[in-house]
């Protein structure tokens, strides 16, 4: 069982992590570690990419809403592209949809990204 | 006269850490996949019994008892299926943790017990016969 994480910058303070494979309770803390590196760097915006994500359980959630805290912290944001209804029902389910901006195409992401960056 | 139920038991016993939670998911996908669910209700099960094992894990973690073992017991009847997830760390709670009120309130541990509660027909905690911590959940088919 693999996870693969990429992180790309889109502008500055902006980062995409591309996340492929399964996210669980042994997987998660890469993806912990991955956002704390991106927040020592002083990211103020990160979208998560679970396009290929093929599974994805409470620690995962837990690790995303940890991001989006600290985030919050400094006026950042945590967005989510998640394309698969699967995956997006399990933030629909727990409600988490409400808290996280969710979208289906990187485009939309980044599209939503230049807004809140020019708001 | 009453027709007795038959009933299949698979009993899977795996190491109490993180990289074998994705051993019982397998292994409930395909115990799962002998009932006649839908593909949704399957998907439903393998994640609630991962969140079971993970909760179980967590709680060896902090515990400092990486050697412990996890017991996954399954049940598959004509009507339901049946999965007891036991671990051997004496339970500090039987009850689930509270399922949050509002999204902002939500951490980690009370996700698994929300998505457990969510996914599956019946869960319940109690202390175990082994003296551990024992996690019922039923999911009826069709």
């Amino acid at each position: 069982m693999n996870l693969k994480l990429e992180t790309r910058s889109v502008a500055k303070g902006a980062s995409i992590i591309d996340i492929e494979g399964e996210i669980d309770v042994y997987t998660a803390p890469q993806l912990k570690q991955q956002m704390l590196d991106l927040l020592d760097k002083g990211a103020t915006h990160i979208v998560v990419n679970l396009s290929e994500v093929e599974y994805l359980d409470s620690t995962a959630l837990g690790v995303l809403i940890g991001g989006l805290k600290r985030l919050r912290e400094r006026n950042g944001a945590l967005d989510i592209i998640c394309p698969n209804p699967r995956i997006r029902r399990i933030f629909e389910i727990t409600g988490l949809d409400k808290i996280f901006d969710i979208y289906s195409t990187e485009e939309e992401a980044i599209k939503a990204l230049r807004g809140k960056e020019g708001a | 006269m009453a027709v007795e139920q038959k009933s299949d038991i698979v009993e899977l016993k795996i190491p109490c850490k993180p990289e074998f939670v994705g051993v019982a998911r397998l292994s409930i996908l395909g115990i799962a996949s002998r009932m006649q669910m839908s593909y949704d209700d399957v998907e439903d099960v393998r994640l609630a019994v991962a969140e079971a094992c993970t909760t179980a894990v967590s709680r060896a973690m902090k515990a400092n008892k990486p050697d412990t073992f996890l017991t996954i017991r399954s049940e598959i009847s004509d009507t339901k299926l049946t999965i007891e997830v036991e671990d051997s760390i004496p339970p500090t709670s039987t009850d689930l943790p509270e399922v949050p009120q509002s999204p902002d309130d939500i951490d980690e541990e009370s996700i698994g017990a929300m998505l457990m509660e969510l996914l599956m027909d019946e869960v319940k905690v109690e202390a175990s016969k082994h003296g551990g911590t024992l996690v019922r959940l039923i999911k009826y088919a069709g």
